[in-house]
C-alpha cells in the first residue's frame, strides 16, 4: 500500500498516517469481528482531494453501539491529541477494548473518522486531505 | 557488558534485547511491534522492570531508532510500564530515555504522547 501511494506524489508522512490508520483499523477488525471476512478499501479520491481507508466487518449490536459512541466522541473532540493522551493514560485500566487505536488515528494521525453500516455490519472510515510530496525535497 | 542478565525477544518481524551496560539498562527494539508480539513484549517489560528495581538502577535507555512501527496494543504495554514506574516510591523510580529517529514518522508523536504521561521520568532524544 505504501509503495503504491508513494507513486501518486503524496507526501511520505501523509502515506504513513494512512498506513498507521489502516493498521489500527485492521487490528480492531481482527479482534472484534464475528465473521470470517474483513474488507479493506483504500481510496485516493481526486475529486475531494483525500485519502481514505475503509474497513468493513461483521460485529455484534453491542459492539457496534460502543463503536458508535467512541467515534462520536472523537468526531466532536476539539483537541483530539489531548483526548488520545487521556485515553492512553486510562487504557491500562480500560483493558482490551480501550478505543486507543481509534483515538490514535485522530490524535496522532490527524485523520477524520466516520462510521457506516447496518445492524450487523460496521464500516469505519478514516480519511484525510492529501498532502503532496515536496518536489524539491 | 554485565552478562549476568539479559532478556531477548527474537521473532520474524520483531526483536528486542535488554542488557546491563555500565550501571544502566540498555534496551534495543527493532522491526514491527504489533498484536502478534504483545504477549512477549508484556513479559519483556515486566522482566526488565523487575531487574531494574532489583539492581536499583537510575536509568533505562530504550533505543527505538530501528523500530519501524508500533501499534496501539503495544503502546499500551509501554503505558503499563510507565504507569508502574510512576507508582513506585520516589527512591525506587528510574528515568526512561527513548532514543528515536526523526525519519521514522510514528515515533515523534507517539513518543511525545508517552512522554506526556510522565514528563518527570521520561525523555525523548532524537
Amino acid at each position: 500500500m505504501e509503495e503504491s501511494l508513494a507513486n501518486t506524489g503524496d507526501a511520505p508522512e501523509s502515506v504513513f498516517r494512512l498506513s498507521m490508520a489502516t493498521h489500527e483499523l485492521l487490528e480492531n477488525a481482527a479482534k472484534y469481528s464475528i465473521g470470517d471476512c474483513v474488507q479493506l478499501e483504500i481510496q485516493l479520491d481526486t475529486s475531494r482531494d483525500c485519502l481514505q481507508a475503509r474497513v468493513t466487518n461483521d460485529t455484534t449490536p453491542a459492539h457496534r453501539a460502543r463503536l458508535r459512541d467512541r467515534v462520536r466522541l472523537l468526531q466532536h473532540s476539539a483537541r483530539p491529541f489531548d483526548l488520545y493522551q487521556s485515553l492512553m493514560r486510562r487504557s491500562f485500566e480500560a483493558g482490551e477494548e480501550s478505543g486507543l487505536g481509534l483515538a490514535r488515528i485522530c490524535g496522532e494521525g490527524d485523520l477524520a473518522l466516520a462510521m457506516e453500516g447496518d445492524e450487523n455490519t460496521v464500516t469505519i472510515v478514516a480519511s484525510s486531505r492529501r498532502a503532496r510530496r515536496d518536489p524539491h525535497g | 557488558m554485565d552478562s549476568a542478565w539479559q532478556e531477548v525477544i527474537q521473532e520474524d518481524d520483531f526483536s528486542a534485547e535488554a542488557s546491563i551496560e555500565g550501571g544502566h539498562m540498555e534496551v534495543v527494539l527493532s522491526g514491527t511491534a504489533d498484536l502478534t508480539v504483545k504477549p512477549q513484549l508484556d513479559r519483556f517489560l515486566r522482566s526488565l522492570h523487575t531487574e531494574t528495581l532489583r539492581r536499583a538502577l537510575s536509568e533505562v535507555s530504550v533505543d527505538v531508532r530501528r523500530l519501524e512501527f508500533m501499534n496501539s496494543s503495544c503502546l499500551k504495554s509501554f503505558v503499563w510500564w510507565i504507569s508502574t514506574v510512576e507508582e513506585e516510591p520516589a527512591e525506587a523510580r528510574y528515568r526512561i530515555i527513548f532514543l528515536s529517529s526523526p525519519t521514522v514518522y510514528w515515533q515523534r508523536r507517539s513518543l511525545n504522547a508517552l512522554a506526556g504521561l510522565a514528563g518527570d521520568i521520561i525523555s525523548v532524544q532524537a
